[in-house]
Protein backbone atom coordinates (compact mmCIF):
# COMPACT_ATOMS: atom_id res chain seq x y z
CA UNK A 1 0.00 0.00 0.00
CA UNK A 2 1.34 3.27 -1.14
CA UNK A 3 -0.06 5.36 1.64
CA UNK A 4 -2.44 5.14 4.80
CA UNK A 5 -4.17 8.15 5.84
CA UNK A 6 -1.92 9.90 8.69
CA UNK A 7 1.49 9.93 5.83
CA UNK A 8 -0.72 12.21 3.94
CA UNK A 9 1.20 15.80 4.62
CA UNK A 10 -1.51 17.69 3.14
CA UNK A 11 -4.04 15.76 5.15
CA UNK A 12 -7.90 16.73 6.29
CA UNK A 13 -10.04 14.58 8.25
CA UNK A 14 -11.01 11.58 6.80
CA UNK A 15 -14.49 11.16 7.01
CA UNK A 16 -15.38 7.36 6.11
CA UNK A 17 -18.13 6.53 3.59
CA UNK A 18 -21.08 9.23 2.43
CA UNK A 19 -23.48 10.14 -0.04
CA UNK A 20 -24.45 13.22 -1.63
CA UNK A 21 -27.10 15.77 -0.86
CA UNK A 22 -29.98 15.75 -3.20
CA UNK A 23 -33.74 17.14 -2.75
CA UNK A 24 -34.93 13.63 -3.43
CA UNK A 25 -33.48 12.07 -0.35
CA UNK A 26 -34.04 14.98 2.18
CA UNK A 27 -36.96 13.37 4.18
CA UNK A 28 -35.28 10.14 4.13
CA UNK A 29 -31.90 10.95 5.20
CA UNK A 30 -33.08 12.54 7.78
CA UNK A 31 -35.61 9.57 9.08
CA UNK A 32 -32.95 6.74 8.61
CA UNK A 33 -29.15 7.69 7.86
CA UNK A 34 -27.90 4.42 8.10
CA UNK A 35 -24.75 3.99 8.02
CA UNK A 36 -24.18 7.58 5.81
CA UNK A 37 -21.48 9.30 7.41
CA UNK A 38 -21.14 12.41 5.82
CA UNK A 39 -22.30 13.92 2.75
CA UNK A 40 -21.63 16.65 -0.07
CA UNK A 41 -23.53 19.27 -0.95
CA UNK A 42 -23.81 20.94 -4.56
CA UNK A 43 -22.47 24.59 -3.41
CA UNK A 44 -24.53 26.52 -5.97
CA UNK A 45 -27.95 24.84 -4.90
CA UNK A 46 -27.77 27.01 -1.50
CA UNK A 47 -26.26 30.19 -3.19
CA UNK A 48 -29.83 31.62 -2.83
CA UNK A 49 -31.35 33.97 -0.53
CA UNK A 50 -33.77 32.08 1.27
CA UNK A 51 -36.62 29.66 1.76
CA UNK A 52 -36.28 26.15 1.91
CA UNK A 53 -32.96 25.22 0.49
CA UNK A 54 -31.55 26.62 3.28
CA UNK A 55 -33.86 25.69 5.92
CA UNK A 56 -32.59 22.09 5.09
CA UNK A 57 -28.84 22.84 4.74
CA UNK A 58 -29.10 23.85 8.84
CA UNK A 59 -31.38 20.60 9.49
CA UNK A 60 -28.57 18.63 7.73
CA UNK A 61 -25.19 20.83 8.89
CA UNK A 62 -26.63 19.81 12.61
CA UNK A 63 -26.69 16.00 11.85
CA UNK A 64 -23.76 15.47 9.35
CA UNK A 65 -20.06 16.67 8.46
CA UNK A 66 -20.53 18.39 4.74
CA UNK A 67 -18.27 19.18 2.37
CA UNK A 68 -19.29 21.52 -0.73
CA UNK A 69 -18.56 20.59 -4.08
CA UNK A 70 -18.99 23.49 -6.88
CA UNK A 71 -19.76 22.99 -10.44
CA UNK A 72 -19.62 27.03 -11.59
CA UNK A 73 -15.95 27.69 -9.98
CA UNK A 74 -15.11 27.77 -14.26
CA UNK A 75 -10.72 27.72 -12.94
CA UNK A 76 -9.66 26.81 -16.35
CA UNK A 77 -11.83 29.53 -18.64
CA UNK A 78 -9.72 32.41 -19.72
CA UNK A 79 -12.49 34.87 -18.62
CA UNK A 80 -11.61 36.08 -15.15
CA UNK A 81 -12.83 35.22 -12.41
CA UNK A 82 -16.35 35.65 -11.18
CA UNK A 83 -16.14 37.60 -8.06
CA UNK A 84 -19.23 38.15 -7.49
CA UNK A 85 -19.48 33.65 -7.79
CA UNK A 86 -16.20 33.94 -5.10
CA UNK A 87 -17.81 35.83 -2.66
CA UNK A 88 -20.92 33.82 -2.61
CA UNK A 89 -18.76 30.29 -2.53
CA UNK A 90 -17.13 32.19 0.36
CA UNK A 91 -20.12 33.28 2.33
CA UNK A 92 -21.42 29.95 1.96
CA UNK A 93 -18.07 28.11 3.26
CA UNK A 94 -18.55 30.74 6.17
CA UNK A 95 -22.07 29.14 6.97
CA UNK A 96 -21.64 25.66 6.39
CA UNK A 97 -18.19 25.24 7.60
CA UNK A 98 -17.28 22.22 5.38
CA UNK A 99 -14.59 20.02 6.02
CA UNK A 100 -13.54 20.92 2.57
CA UNK A 101 -14.89 22.73 -0.45
CA UNK A 102 -14.05 21.02 -4.00
CA UNK A 103 -14.67 21.81 -7.38
CA UNK A 104 -13.49 20.93 -10.92
CA UNK A 105 -10.36 21.01 -13.22
CA UNK A 106 -12.17 22.34 -16.12
CA UNK A 107 -14.15 25.56 -17.61
CA UNK A 108 -17.90 25.73 -17.63
CA UNK A 109 -17.98 28.73 -20.31
CA UNK A 110 -16.00 32.02 -22.20
CA UNK A 111 -16.97 35.63 -23.57
CA UNK A 112 -19.99 35.44 -20.46
CA UNK A 113 -21.53 31.75 -22.01
CA UNK A 114 -22.04 29.48 -19.05
CA UNK A 115 -22.49 25.93 -21.03
CA UNK A 116 -22.99 24.38 -17.43
CA UNK A 117 -20.99 21.78 -18.51
CA UNK A 118 -17.41 20.43 -17.15
CA UNK A 119 -15.45 20.88 -20.20
CA UNK A 120 -12.37 19.97 -20.65
CA UNK A 121 -8.66 21.95 -21.00
CA UNK A 122 -6.13 21.14 -23.69
CA UNK A 123 -3.10 19.14 -21.31
CA UNK A 124 -0.38 22.59 -22.33
CA UNK A 125 2.08 24.35 -20.23
CA UNK A 126 0.11 27.43 -21.00
CA UNK A 127 -3.18 25.83 -19.64
CA UNK A 128 -0.89 24.66 -16.66
CA UNK A 129 0.12 27.57 -15.74
CA UNK A 130 -3.24 29.72 -16.27
CA UNK A 131 -5.05 27.00 -13.77
CA UNK A 132 -2.10 27.00 -11.09
CA UNK A 133 -2.43 30.86 -10.66
CA UNK A 134 -6.31 30.52 -10.44
CA UNK A 135 -6.29 28.17 -7.75
CA UNK A 136 -4.14 30.24 -5.89
CA UNK A 137 -5.73 33.38 -5.72
CA UNK A 138 -9.44 30.96 -5.49
CA UNK A 139 -7.22 29.54 -2.28
CA UNK A 140 -6.03 32.67 -1.23
CA UNK A 141 -9.76 34.12 -1.17
CA UNK A 142 -11.31 30.87 0.50
CA UNK A 143 -8.27 30.37 3.28
CA UNK A 144 -8.17 26.86 2.63
CA UNK A 145 -6.67 24.10 0.44
CA UNK A 146 -9.64 23.33 -2.51
CA UNK A 147 -9.97 19.98 -4.09
CA UNK A 148 -10.18 19.26 -7.76
CA UNK A 149 -12.12 16.41 -9.75
CA UNK A 150 -11.52 14.87 -12.41
CA UNK A 151 -13.77 15.52 -15.26
CA UNK A 152 -15.40 12.86 -17.57
CA UNK A 153 -14.22 14.16 -21.29
CA UNK A 154 -15.71 12.76 -25.01
CA UNK A 155 -12.63 15.36 -26.75
CA UNK A 156 -9.48 15.80 -26.58
CA UNK A 157 -7.00 18.21 -28.47
CA UNK A 158 -4.87 18.62 -31.06
CA UNK A 159 -2.66 20.85 -28.64
CA UNK A 160 -2.06 18.56 -25.50
CA UNK A 161 1.84 17.88 -24.85
CA UNK A 162 0.91 15.86 -21.09
CA UNK A 163 -1.47 13.48 -20.66
CA UNK A 164 -4.56 14.09 -18.04
CA UNK A 165 -2.45 12.87 -15.31
CA UNK A 166 0.51 14.34 -15.57
CA UNK A 167 -1.80 17.75 -16.05
CA UNK A 168 -3.69 16.92 -13.38
CA UNK A 169 -0.70 16.03 -10.76
CA UNK A 170 1.05 19.30 -12.06
CA UNK A 171 -1.97 21.32 -11.24
CA UNK A 172 -1.78 19.82 -7.71
CA UNK A 173 2.18 20.13 -7.04
CA UNK A 174 2.24 23.62 -8.42
CA UNK A 175 -0.95 25.10 -7.00
CA UNK A 176 -0.66 23.34 -3.80
CA UNK A 177 -4.35 22.07 -4.06
CA UNK A 178 -5.28 18.75 -3.17
CA UNK A 179 -7.61 16.02 -5.49
CA UNK A 180 -11.08 14.87 -5.84
CA UNK A 181 -10.62 11.22 -7.49
CA UNK A 182 -13.77 10.51 -9.73
CA UNK A 183 -12.90 6.74 -10.11
CA UNK A 184 -15.92 6.29 -12.83
CA UNK A 185 -14.54 9.26 -14.50
CA UNK A 186 -10.88 7.78 -14.70
CA UNK A 187 -12.91 5.08 -16.25
CA UNK A 188 -14.98 6.90 -18.88
CA UNK A 189 -11.96 9.05 -19.90
CA UNK A 190 -9.99 5.86 -20.18
CA UNK A 191 -12.43 3.58 -22.22
CA UNK A 192 -12.73 7.20 -24.28
CA UNK A 193 -9.58 7.88 -25.39
CA UNK A 194 -7.54 4.54 -24.82
CA UNK A 195 -5.51 5.03 -21.82
CA UNK A 196 -4.81 3.21 -18.95
CA UNK A 197 -6.73 3.69 -15.77
CA UNK A 198 -3.62 2.50 -13.78
CA UNK A 199 -1.44 4.59 -15.37
CA UNK A 200 -3.84 7.13 -14.17
CA UNK A 201 -4.16 6.15 -10.53
CA UNK A 202 -0.35 5.78 -10.66
CA UNK A 203 0.46 8.62 -12.16
CA UNK A 204 -1.07 11.23 -9.82
CA UNK A 205 0.41 12.63 -6.68
CA UNK A 206 -0.89 9.76 -4.48
CA UNK A 207 -0.20 12.08 -0.91
CA UNK A 208 -2.85 14.53 -2.13
CA UNK A 209 -6.23 12.45 -3.03
CA UNK A 210 -8.11 13.23 -0.45
CA UNK A 211 -11.63 12.27 -1.47
CA UNK A 212 -13.46 9.77 -4.09
CA UNK A 213 -16.23 9.78 -5.85
CA UNK A 214 -18.22 6.70 -7.52
CA UNK A 215 -20.77 7.49 -9.89
CA UNK A 216 -22.14 5.26 -12.89
CA UNK A 217 -22.30 6.01 -16.40
CA UNK A 218 -24.36 5.25 -19.50
CA UNK A 219 -22.75 2.83 -22.61
CA UNK A 220 -23.44 5.41 -25.94
CA UNK A 221 -22.59 3.76 -29.09
CA UNK A 222 -18.81 4.30 -29.53
CA UNK A 223 -18.63 6.32 -26.48
CA UNK A 224 -18.94 5.42 -22.75
CA UNK A 225 -21.11 9.06 -21.14
CA UNK A 226 -20.76 9.81 -18.11
CA UNK A 227 -24.36 10.06 -16.45
CA UNK A 228 -23.65 9.62 -12.62
CA UNK A 229 -27.19 8.61 -13.49
CA UNK A 230 -26.81 4.94 -12.81
CA UNK A 231 -25.57 2.17 -10.75
CA UNK A 232 -21.98 1.74 -10.52
CA UNK A 233 -20.27 -0.41 -12.82
CA UNK A 234 -18.49 -3.49 -12.09
CA UNK A 235 -15.60 -2.31 -14.16
CA UNK A 236 -15.61 0.92 -11.74
CA UNK A 237 -15.59 -1.39 -8.66
CA UNK A 238 -12.75 -3.07 -9.83
CA UNK A 239 -10.79 0.58 -10.43
CA UNK A 240 -11.86 1.48 -6.71
CA UNK A 241 -10.26 -1.80 -5.52
CA UNK A 242 -7.36 -0.87 -7.19
CA UNK A 243 -7.54 2.74 -6.08
CA UNK A 244 -7.65 1.76 -2.30
CA UNK A 245 -5.08 -0.58 -2.65
CA UNK A 246 -3.50 2.28 -4.25
CA UNK A 247 -4.26 5.39 -1.96
CA UNK A 248 -5.31 3.41 1.32
CA UNK A 249 -7.99 4.93 3.30
CA UNK A 250 -9.78 8.14 1.44
CA UNK A 251 -13.40 9.67 2.07
CA UNK A 252 -15.21 7.56 -0.30
CA UNK A 253 -19.41 8.79 -2.05
CA UNK A 254 -21.69 7.50 -3.87
CA UNK A 255 -22.80 10.77 -6.31
CA UNK A 256 -25.98 9.92 -8.10
CA UNK A 257 -26.83 13.29 -9.88
CA UNK A 258 -29.85 12.05 -11.73
CA UNK A 259 -32.73 8.81 -12.07
CA UNK A 260 -32.99 8.53 -8.44
CA UNK A 261 -33.37 5.18 -6.71
CA UNK A 262 -34.57 5.39 -3.36
CA UNK A 263 -32.35 5.91 -0.59
CA UNK A 264 -31.56 2.59 0.27
CA UNK A 265 -30.38 1.32 -2.90
CA UNK A 266 -27.93 3.97 -2.72
CA UNK A 267 -27.06 3.21 0.61
CA UNK A 268 -26.35 -0.66 -0.14
CA UNK A 269 -23.89 0.75 -2.61
CA UNK A 270 -21.91 2.34 -0.48
CA UNK A 271 -22.38 -0.94 1.86
CA UNK A 272 -20.36 -2.35 -1.03
CA UNK A 273 -18.04 0.09 -1.02
CA UNK A 274 -17.13 -0.06 2.60
CA UNK A 275 -17.25 -4.36 1.75
CA UNK A 276 -14.57 -4.19 -0.73
CA UNK A 277 -12.31 -1.29 0.94
CA UNK A 278 -12.36 -2.44 4.12
CA UNK A 279 -10.99 -5.78 4.09
CA UNK A 280 -7.89 -3.85 2.44
CA UNK A 281 -7.28 -1.16 4.59
CA UNK A 282 -7.60 -3.43 7.99
CA UNK A 283 -5.00 -6.25 6.21
CA UNK A 284 -2.32 -3.08 5.39
CA UNK A 285 -2.64 -1.91 8.52
CA UNK B 1 -5.37 35.68 -28.51
CA UNK B 2 -3.86 33.40 -26.06
CA UNK B 3 -4.03 29.92 -27.63
CA UNK B 4 -6.01 28.36 -24.61
CA UNK B 5 -8.94 31.33 -25.19
CA UNK B 6 -9.07 30.49 -29.03
CA UNK B 7 -9.48 26.81 -27.97
CA UNK B 8 -11.98 27.16 -25.40
CA UNK B 9 -14.17 29.93 -27.88
CA UNK B 10 -13.76 27.67 -31.01
CA UNK B 11 -15.21 25.05 -28.92
CA UNK B 12 -18.32 26.93 -27.11
CA UNK B 13 -18.92 28.18 -30.14
CA UNK B 14 -19.46 24.72 -31.88
CA UNK B 15 -21.26 23.32 -29.02
CA UNK B 16 -23.48 26.74 -29.27
CA UNK B 17 -24.07 26.46 -33.42
CA UNK B 18 -24.73 22.48 -33.20
CA UNK B 19 -23.08 22.54 -36.17
CA UNK B 20 -21.53 19.10 -37.69
CA UNK B 21 -18.59 20.31 -38.41
CA UNK B 22 -15.87 20.30 -35.51
CA UNK B 23 -13.01 22.94 -35.12
CA UNK B 24 -9.31 21.94 -35.94
CA UNK B 25 -8.57 21.85 -32.45
CA UNK B 26 -10.06 19.03 -31.17
CA UNK B 27 -9.39 15.36 -32.70
CA UNK B 28 -10.75 12.30 -33.27
CA UNK B 29 -9.61 8.87 -32.99
CA UNK B 30 -10.08 4.85 -33.71
CA UNK B 31 -12.79 5.40 -31.44
CA UNK B 32 -14.82 8.16 -32.39
CA UNK B 33 -14.75 11.00 -34.76
CA UNK B 34 -13.98 14.49 -33.32
CA UNK B 35 -17.59 15.00 -35.14
CA UNK B 36 -19.53 12.45 -32.96
CA UNK B 37 -17.30 13.51 -29.93
CA UNK B 38 -18.51 17.38 -30.24
CA UNK B 39 -22.02 15.92 -30.45
CA UNK B 40 -21.92 14.53 -27.00
CA UNK B 41 -21.69 18.62 -25.83
CA UNK B 42 -24.21 19.49 -28.32
CA UNK B 43 -26.51 17.58 -26.87
CA UNK B 44 -25.65 17.59 -23.50
CA UNK B 45 -25.75 20.94 -23.35
CA UNK B 46 -29.50 21.36 -25.08
CA UNK B 47 -30.68 18.60 -22.62
CA UNK B 48 -29.15 20.70 -19.71
CA UNK B 49 -30.98 23.95 -19.98
CA UNK B 50 -34.29 22.44 -21.40
CA UNK B 51 -34.06 20.35 -18.43
CA UNK B 52 -33.71 23.33 -16.12
CA UNK B 53 -36.46 24.98 -17.55
CA UNK B 54 -38.89 22.35 -17.22
CA UNK B 55 -38.70 22.55 -13.22
CA UNK B 56 -38.87 25.90 -12.97
CA UNK B 57 -42.36 26.23 -16.02
CA UNK B 58 -44.74 23.57 -14.72
CA UNK B 59 -48.11 26.04 -15.96
CA UNK B 60 -46.24 26.63 -18.78
CA UNK B 61 -45.89 23.29 -19.70
CA UNK B 62 -49.26 22.48 -18.72
CA UNK B 63 -50.67 25.05 -20.78
CA UNK B 64 -48.60 24.28 -23.85
CA UNK B 65 -48.77 21.05 -24.32
CA UNK B 66 -46.83 19.46 -27.20
CA UNK B 67 -45.85 22.98 -28.38
CA UNK B 68 -43.89 23.06 -24.84
CA UNK B 69 -41.16 21.11 -26.33
CA UNK B 70 -40.55 23.15 -29.52
CA UNK B 71 -40.74 26.26 -27.28
CA UNK B 72 -37.94 25.59 -25.01
CA UNK B 73 -35.57 24.16 -28.26
CA UNK B 74 -36.46 28.07 -29.69
CA UNK B 75 -35.69 29.62 -26.47
CA UNK B 76 -32.19 27.30 -25.85
CA UNK B 77 -31.07 28.65 -29.41
CA UNK B 78 -31.90 32.33 -28.72
CA UNK B 79 -30.77 32.54 -25.40
CA UNK B 80 -27.13 31.12 -24.55
CA UNK B 81 -26.78 30.96 -20.40
CA UNK B 82 -25.01 34.11 -18.96
CA UNK B 83 -25.32 33.09 -15.16
CA UNK B 84 -23.00 30.31 -13.02
CA UNK B 85 -26.24 29.49 -11.74
CA UNK B 86 -28.54 27.07 -14.16
CA UNK B 87 -31.55 28.21 -11.57
CA UNK B 88 -31.75 31.90 -13.50
CA UNK B 89 -31.74 30.47 -16.83
CA UNK B 90 -35.72 30.83 -17.07
CA UNK B 91 -35.49 34.96 -16.02
CA UNK B 92 -35.80 35.64 -19.87
CA UNK B 93 -38.39 33.20 -21.17
CA UNK B 94 -41.28 35.39 -20.22
CA UNK B 95 -39.96 38.21 -22.50
CA UNK B 96 -39.05 36.17 -25.38
CA UNK B 97 -42.32 34.64 -25.68
CA UNK B 98 -44.14 38.23 -25.85
CA UNK B 99 -41.61 39.29 -28.28
CA UNK B 100 -40.80 36.08 -30.47
CA UNK B 101 -42.80 34.80 -33.48
CA UNK B 102 -45.42 32.47 -33.34
CA UNK B 103 -45.20 32.84 -29.27
CA UNK B 104 -46.28 36.30 -29.18
CA UNK B 105 -49.61 35.66 -30.94
CA UNK B 106 -50.41 33.72 -27.91
CA UNK B 107 -49.96 36.00 -25.11
CA UNK B 108 -51.27 33.56 -22.48
CA UNK B 109 -47.95 31.99 -22.87
CA UNK B 110 -45.67 35.39 -21.70
CA UNK B 111 -48.17 35.65 -18.85
CA UNK B 112 -48.57 31.76 -17.95
CA UNK B 113 -44.29 32.38 -17.78
CA UNK B 114 -44.68 35.29 -15.94
CA UNK B 115 -46.50 33.98 -13.65
CA UNK B 116 -44.43 30.52 -12.97
CA UNK B 117 -41.32 32.75 -12.91
CA UNK B 118 -42.61 34.59 -9.85
CA UNK B 119 -43.31 31.63 -8.33
CA UNK B 120 -40.49 30.02 -8.91
CA UNK B 121 -38.28 33.46 -7.60
CA UNK B 122 -40.45 33.74 -4.44
CA UNK B 123 -39.34 30.34 -4.01
CA UNK B 124 -35.75 31.10 -2.35
CA UNK B 125 -36.11 34.78 -1.83
CA UNK B 126 -34.04 36.72 1.17
CA UNK B 127 -35.93 35.34 4.56
CA UNK B 128 -38.40 37.91 6.10
CA UNK B 129 -39.58 37.92 9.40
CA UNK B 130 -43.62 38.48 9.33
CA UNK B 131 -46.03 40.20 12.06
CA UNK B 132 -49.01 39.27 13.57
CA UNK B 133 -52.01 40.58 14.71
CA UNK B 134 -51.07 40.73 18.32
CA UNK B 135 -48.20 42.77 17.42
CA UNK B 136 -50.04 45.47 15.45
CA UNK B 137 -52.68 45.66 18.24
CA UNK B 138 -50.08 46.97 20.10
CA UNK B 139 -49.96 50.56 17.99
CA UNK B 140 -51.42 53.12 20.00
CA UNK B 141 -54.69 54.38 18.35
CA UNK B 142 -53.86 58.08 18.07
CA UNK B 143 -50.58 56.12 15.41
CA UNK B 144 -53.05 54.26 13.33
CA UNK B 145 -53.88 57.30 10.74
CA UNK B 146 -49.80 57.66 10.09
CA UNK B 147 -48.85 53.92 10.27
CA UNK B 148 -47.05 53.08 7.18
CA UNK B 149 -47.26 49.00 6.61
CA UNK B 150 -43.94 47.51 5.31
CA UNK B 151 -44.95 43.85 2.93
CA UNK B 152 -42.73 41.20 2.57
CA UNK B 153 -40.51 42.06 -0.71
CA UNK B 154 -40.97 39.01 -1.96
CA UNK B 155 -43.87 39.74 -3.06
CA UNK B 156 -45.15 40.18 -6.42
CA UNK B 157 -48.50 40.77 -8.45
CA UNK B 158 -48.39 39.73 -12.10
CA UNK B 159 -51.33 40.97 -13.84
CA UNK B 160 -53.52 38.46 -16.29
CA UNK B 161 -55.97 38.17 -18.68
CA UNK B 162 -56.19 34.51 -19.36
CA UNK B 163 -57.20 31.66 -16.44
CA UNK B 164 -52.94 31.07 -15.99
CA UNK B 165 -53.09 30.17 -12.28
CA UNK B 166 -55.47 27.43 -13.08
CA UNK B 167 -53.01 26.02 -15.75
CA UNK B 168 -50.08 26.07 -12.51
CA UNK B 169 -52.37 24.91 -10.47
CA UNK B 170 -53.63 21.67 -12.27
CA UNK B 171 -50.03 21.72 -13.02
CA UNK B 172 -48.93 21.48 -9.69
CA UNK B 173 -51.95 18.85 -8.89
CA UNK B 174 -51.46 16.96 -11.61
CA UNK B 175 -55.36 17.52 -12.69
CA UNK B 176 -56.26 17.56 -16.31
CA UNK B 177 -55.83 20.54 -18.35
CA UNK B 178 -58.42 23.33 -18.16
CA UNK B 179 -59.42 25.48 -20.70
CA UNK B 180 -58.51 28.46 -21.95
CA UNK B 181 -60.65 31.45 -20.74
CA UNK B 182 -59.92 34.93 -21.51
CA UNK B 183 -61.14 37.19 -18.49
CA UNK B 184 -63.22 40.87 -19.46
CA UNK B 185 -61.14 42.48 -17.79
CA UNK B 186 -57.51 42.01 -16.41
CA UNK B 187 -57.12 39.87 -12.77
CA UNK B 188 -54.18 40.45 -10.19
CA UNK B 189 -52.43 37.63 -9.19
CA UNK B 190 -50.77 37.86 -5.66
CA UNK B 191 -47.67 35.93 -5.27
CA UNK B 192 -45.78 35.28 -1.87
CA UNK B 193 -43.97 33.16 0.58
CA UNK B 194 -45.01 32.35 3.93
CA UNK B 195 -42.13 31.01 5.90
CA UNK B 196 -41.29 28.47 3.73
CA UNK B 197 -44.43 28.20 1.40
CA UNK B 198 -45.25 29.84 -1.79
CA UNK B 199 -48.62 31.11 -2.04
CA UNK B 200 -50.53 33.00 -5.07
CA UNK B 201 -54.19 33.80 -5.69
CA UNK B 202 -56.17 35.99 -7.50
CA UNK B 203 -57.08 39.73 -5.62
CA UNK B 204 -59.73 41.24 -5.78
CA UNK B 205 -60.27 44.78 -7.01
CA UNK B 206 -60.42 46.60 -3.92
CA UNK B 207 -57.63 44.65 -2.17
CA UNK B 208 -55.63 45.14 -5.22
CA UNK B 209 -55.84 48.46 -5.20
CA UNK B 210 -54.92 48.95 -1.02
CA UNK B 211 -52.35 46.68 -1.40
CA UNK B 212 -50.31 48.78 -4.31
CA UNK B 213 -50.91 52.16 -2.36
CA UNK B 214 -48.90 49.62 0.88
CA UNK B 215 -46.91 48.93 -1.50
CA UNK B 216 -46.15 52.54 -2.32
CA UNK B 217 -45.51 53.47 0.85
CA UNK B 218 -49.32 55.21 1.69
CA UNK B 219 -50.51 55.85 4.84
CA UNK B 220 -53.15 53.80 6.80
CA UNK B 221 -55.53 56.69 6.91
CA UNK B 222 -54.58 57.17 3.10
CA UNK B 223 -55.54 53.13 2.72
CA UNK B 224 -59.16 53.70 4.60
CA UNK B 225 -60.09 56.49 1.93
CA UNK B 226 -59.38 54.26 -1.25
CA UNK B 227 -61.18 51.79 0.65
CA UNK B 228 -64.46 54.49 1.14
CA UNK B 229 -64.69 55.27 -2.89
CA UNK B 230 -64.95 51.48 -3.67
CA UNK B 231 -67.45 50.75 -0.87
CA UNK B 232 -68.74 53.47 1.09
CA UNK B 233 -67.56 55.27 4.09
CA UNK B 234 -69.64 52.67 6.34
CA UNK B 235 -68.06 49.84 4.87
CA UNK B 236 -64.08 51.32 4.34
CA UNK B 237 -62.73 50.46 7.99
CA UNK B 238 -64.64 46.91 8.39
CA UNK B 239 -62.82 45.93 5.16
CA UNK B 240 -59.39 47.60 6.25
CA UNK B 241 -59.24 45.17 9.62
CA UNK B 242 -60.25 42.55 7.59
CA UNK B 243 -57.39 42.93 4.61
CA UNK B 244 -55.21 43.67 7.63
CA UNK B 245 -55.88 40.43 9.63
CA UNK B 246 -55.90 38.74 6.19
CA UNK B 247 -52.24 39.76 5.22
CA UNK B 248 -50.99 39.33 8.92
CA UNK B 249 -52.30 35.77 9.05
CA UNK B 250 -50.63 35.13 5.50
CA UNK B 251 -47.23 36.28 6.66
CA UNK B 252 -47.59 39.46 4.22
CA UNK B 253 -46.41 42.07 6.43
CA UNK B 254 -42.98 42.36 7.90
CA UNK B 255 -43.42 45.41 9.83
CA UNK B 256 -44.76 49.21 9.98
CA UNK B 257 -43.77 52.66 10.93
CA UNK B 258 -45.73 54.91 12.71
FE1 LIG C 1 -17.86 13.37 -9.66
Amino acid sequence: MAMTSNERPHSLPYLGYGLGLRVEHYEALLADPGRVEWLEIVSENYMVQGGLPLIWLDRFRERFPLVMHGVSLSIGSTDPLDEDYLSRLQALAQRVEPAWVSDHLCWTGVQGVNLHDLMPLPYTEEALEHVVSRVKRVQDTLKRRILLENVSSYVTFADSQLTEWEFLGAVAERADCLILLDINNVHVSAMNHGFSSMDYLRGIPAERVQQFHLAGYEQGEQLIIDTHDAPVSNAVWDLYVEAVRHFGRVSTMIERDDNFPPLAELRAELEHARALAEPLLQAAA
Amino acid sequence: MSSLQAIQQQLLHAVLAADSIPPPVISGNAIASAGDRLAIYQHGYRVRLRDALKIEFGGLQCMAGKAFENLLDKYVAAHPSEHYNIRWYGAGLAAFLDYAHPWRNKPQLAEMARLDWAISTAFDAADESSKDIAELSAVPPEAWAGLRLSLQKNLQIVTCLFNAAAYRRAADRGDTRPHLRRFDTPRQILVWRDATTVHYRTLENDEWQVLVAALRGETFAALCELLAAHRGEAAAMPRMVALLQHWLAAGMVQGWTL
